[in-house]
């Protein structure tokens, strides 16, 4: 017990130092704003699963057809090896990530990449915001204009972006069991009522389909690369690791039995699917009205949950821009961050053609999993670097 | 004096005023803006499409007026060459927006493609959960004479035809069942026939207008829809099911085939079976069972065979049951399950032959072997040398 407590304390000392680079000009000291091992759990249940089961299955099923699962479970393995590097080098340094490439890279070296990580962080904070967009312009307030209703969402990503990490974890924390009971809630009712899941045979019979598919929607990897600000800052235990996969493996179970849930539905019409398809309306389909409108409360519930990748994703974006400028002015660098999306959701990615596009180009499908592999690999490769560098100092 | 809070106070209130606020902005713009939706939509509950050289869209549409709680129920009928341009024509005639998303049910009259249906979940606000039925003939004179019937009866909810359907031991199918099944490899589908029953007024001896059942149903006999000018609706009929094929209607199942066809292929709910049972060298005529829960299942076994699975839970009633003593006779009770058995047996078997004279596949067999011998399907499959084997078990509850 002593051991571990001197352990804490060892770990909150480098931990404080670094708030002081990521996010200095708050009130909370470097203690308080640590992420603990629950709340790491607890994130990387909803990074695992939110955006994964918005468009990125409908706009499988359109180009692939039944098999969409299969490549929504290739993409979630991917990520799922992306975490487990990640957890490890959790374990292996002591100091937050930006501290960490300084140390190994040179400060120069350190904002090139922190740029490039920036960069990405703000694409992936797009692809959700676009998906939000989608979600509640198609099914929940369709009278409601666009480019109004995503300034009430980026009035919640600013102020995300102007509070720690702690604050984040802890508004995660809040919506975690909801979100759960309402995914409890939705399987239960696919598997009630013996949903025809073996429509998603037969597997792969269009090979070059299934390949477009896996070469053209690799955009939707990458959730969990904003998990690196935890690096440093998170109070783990003994077990954290293991709960944080489990974590990560059930979340991404549940993303692909949607998905597979979805493929059964529309296996036969690929063509009918579109993004006012949901899950709420397939379970409508298998229930008739046995439940009420119980799973749309449900879905819209559970849909929340991307709300917080949103805001993860633009929080990362912030903490990047703040350190590549060297500034730690964080409501500027929110209102900016914010007017930015905008200009992207609102001038550039307003035609659903132009986003599909874009996320589904050869560049960026090929680019995202390159970067998503290789953010939590450098961190590795410096947290290792660093290691042997203070050993050898001892 | 300051009031200082500690961070556990502080978070307690961040939480309340976190639900406060998530209770206002799930609750407040529906409920604001109540009024002036309810007065700016109009509800369809049922809507009937016929396609000649042109769509036809006849909708049975609730309007909400002023006063609290008063609705006034009617249909319309409009004609386009789009279905969409249709829809549109819907709102203009209604003077309001024609609320689609609370459509409960979809009658198509004889003439309708299939792919229109694809057009009404894509580009209106029908849902994939809509039940779709058939007329006999045109969808505008059944969705009338539907719409006659409920203001009658005072029936508010045209969920009551499916309901009807399941208790009747009718297949019933969805907008996106009836779209997926004929997108899968067996390319038919099956919906089911509503019709009304009609009371003669020479003093109710309206037969049964197409002369093709011939078995009574319901509370009279059936007759066809607008058959009669001076006839009136006393009822439904749901005992027949009509087949699809990527074409169109191929033809109409009678009640004894469509019956088969509800014990494979969809969802039932407390049907009656009635079956002759050979017990002591006697055969005991219409002896009943009620329906109590079913698992049914196709497999493929090897190349060219099928093995078409049902479990079925009966619960036999009447005196009948009690004058062979089954409940005391393993042997009674055994030529109650043989009796069952065969029953279901037969009627699956007409089913699969009647179907495949129409070349339709309800039982979905050909889906089957797609599913677990692609290859097969693809190159070699034919339904008419398909040998189908059954095994019917039969639980008495």
């Amino acid at each position: 017990m002593i051991k571990q407590a001197e352990q804490t304390n060892i770990a909150a000392e480098p931990v404080a130092r670094s708030e002081s680079i990521q996010d200095a000009g708050t009130t909370n000291t470097g203690e308080q704003k640590q992420a603990t091992g629950k709340q790491l759990v607890a994130i990387i249940f909803i990074l695992s699963l939110a955006t994964k089961m918005f468009l990125l299955p409908i706009f499988l099923i359109q180009s692939t057809g039944r098999d969409a699962y299969i490549i929504v479970s290739v993409f979630c393995a991917f990520d799922l090896i992306t975490l487990a590097i990640t957890l490890v080098t959790m374990r292996l340094a002591n100091v937050d990530f930006f501290e960490l490439i300084t140390s190994v890279t040179g400060k120069v070296g350190a904002k090139i990449i922190v740029s490039v990580i920036g960069i990405f962080l703000f694409f992936k904070l797009n692809i959700s915001v676009a998906e939000i967009l989608a979600f509640y312009g198609t099914n929940v307030f369709t009278d409601f204009d666009t480019s109004l209703m995503v300034i009430v969402l980026l009035v919640f990503l600013a102020a995300a972006g102007t509070h720690t990490l702690r604050a984040l974890c802890r508004l995660n924390e809040l919506l975690v069991p909801l979100i759960v009971l309402c995914l409890f809630i939705l399987v239960s009712i696919v598997v009630m009522t013996g949903f025809d899941l073996a429509n998603i045979f037969p597997a792969v019979r269009d090979p070059g389909d299934f390949s477009d598919g896996l070469v053209h929607y690799g955009s939707w990897i990458g959730d969990f690369t904003p998990l690196v600000l935890f690096i440093g800052r998170t109070k783990t235990k003994k077990r954290t690791g293991i709960f944080a996969v489990a974590s990560g493996t059930i979340g991404s179970a549940v993303a692909v039995f949607f998905a597979l849930v979805l493929s059964a539905a529309f296996g036969n019409v690929p063509s009918l699917v579109d993004s006012t398809t949901n899950l709420s309306n397939i379970l409508q389909f298998t229930v008739g009205n046995m439940y009420g409108r119980l799973d749309m409360f449900s879905s819209i519930l559970w849909s929340v949950s991307v709300f917080i990748e949103a805001a993860l994703f633009f929080y990362s974006t912030c903490r990047c821009i703040s350190f590549v400028i060297g500034k730690n002015t964080h409501v500027i660098i929110s209102l900016c961050t914010s007017v930015a999306v905008y200009a992207v959701q609102v001038f550039a990615l307003i035609d659903p053609t132009i986003f599909s596009t874009v996320v589904t180009s050869l560049a960026c499908s090929v680019t995202v999993p390159i970067i998503t592999l290789a953010i939590p690999v450098l961190a590795l490769i410096c947290a290792l670097i660093s290691r042997k560098r203070q050993r050898l100092l001892k | 004096m300051k009031l200082k809070l500690t961070v556990e106070k502080k978070l307690l209130i961040y939480k309340i005023l976190l639900f406060i606020f998530a209770f206002f902005i799930a609750f407040m713009p529906t409920t604001a803006m109540r009024s002036k939706e309810v007065n700016s939509r109009v509800i369809v509950e049922i809507l009937g499409i016929d396609c000649g050289e042109k769509v036809s869209l006849t909708a049975q549409y609730v309007m909400p007026t002023e006063s609290q709680g008063t609705t006034s129920k009617d249909t319309v009928t409009v004609e386009s060459g789009s279905l969409t341009e249709a829809v549109e024509m819907l709102n203009t005639a209604l003077g309001r927006r024609a609320e689609l998303g609370h459509c409960s049910m979809v009658v198509i009259g004889s003439d309708v493609k299939p792919e229109i249906l694809g057009s009404l979940m894509t580009v209106t606000d029908v849902t994939a959960d809509v039940y779709v039925s058939a007329a006999k003939d045109k969808a505008e004179d059944f969705v009338s004479d539907i719409t006659e019937f409920m203001k009658k009866t005072g029936a508010t909810d045209a969920d009551f035809i499916a309901y009807g359907a399941k208790r009747a031991h009718v297949a019933t199918n969805t907008l996106l069942g009836f779209l997926s099944d004929l997108g899968s490899a067996s390319e038919s589908t099956f919906i089911p026939v509503v019709e009304m029953i009609e009371e003669q007024p020479d003093g109710g001896s309206g037969g049964d207008s197409d002369g093709s059942s011939g078995e009574e149903s319901g509370g009279g006999k059936s007759g066809e829809s607008g058959s009669g000018g001076d006839s009136k609706q006393i009822g439904m009929k749901v005992e027949r099911l009509a087949l699809y094929g990527k074409d169109g209607r191929r033809g109409i199942l009678e009640r004894d085939s469509a019956r088969g066809v509800a014990w494979v292929s969809s969802p039932i709910e407390k049907g009656t079976i009635t079956a002759d049972i050979e017990f002591n060298g006697k055969t005991i005529e219409g002896l009943s069972g009620r329906l109590i829960k079913k698992h049914s299942s196709v497999k493929t076994s090897g190349r060219g065979k099928a093995t078409v699975k049902v479990k079925a839970y009966i619960e036999p009633t009447g005196d009948k049951f009690n004058e062979i003593g089954a409940a005391n006779s393993l042997k009674a009770t055994a030529a109650l399950k043989n009796g069952f058995a065969e029953k279901i047996e037969s009627e699956i078997d007409r089913a699969f032959f009647d179907a495949l004279s129409l070349g339709c596949d309800p039982l979905f067999i050909g889906r089957q072997f797609y599913r677990y011998d692609p290859d097969y399907f693809e190159s070699t499959f034919d339904l008419n040398n398909v040998s189908v084997n059954y095994d019917i078990e039969i639980v008495i509850k």
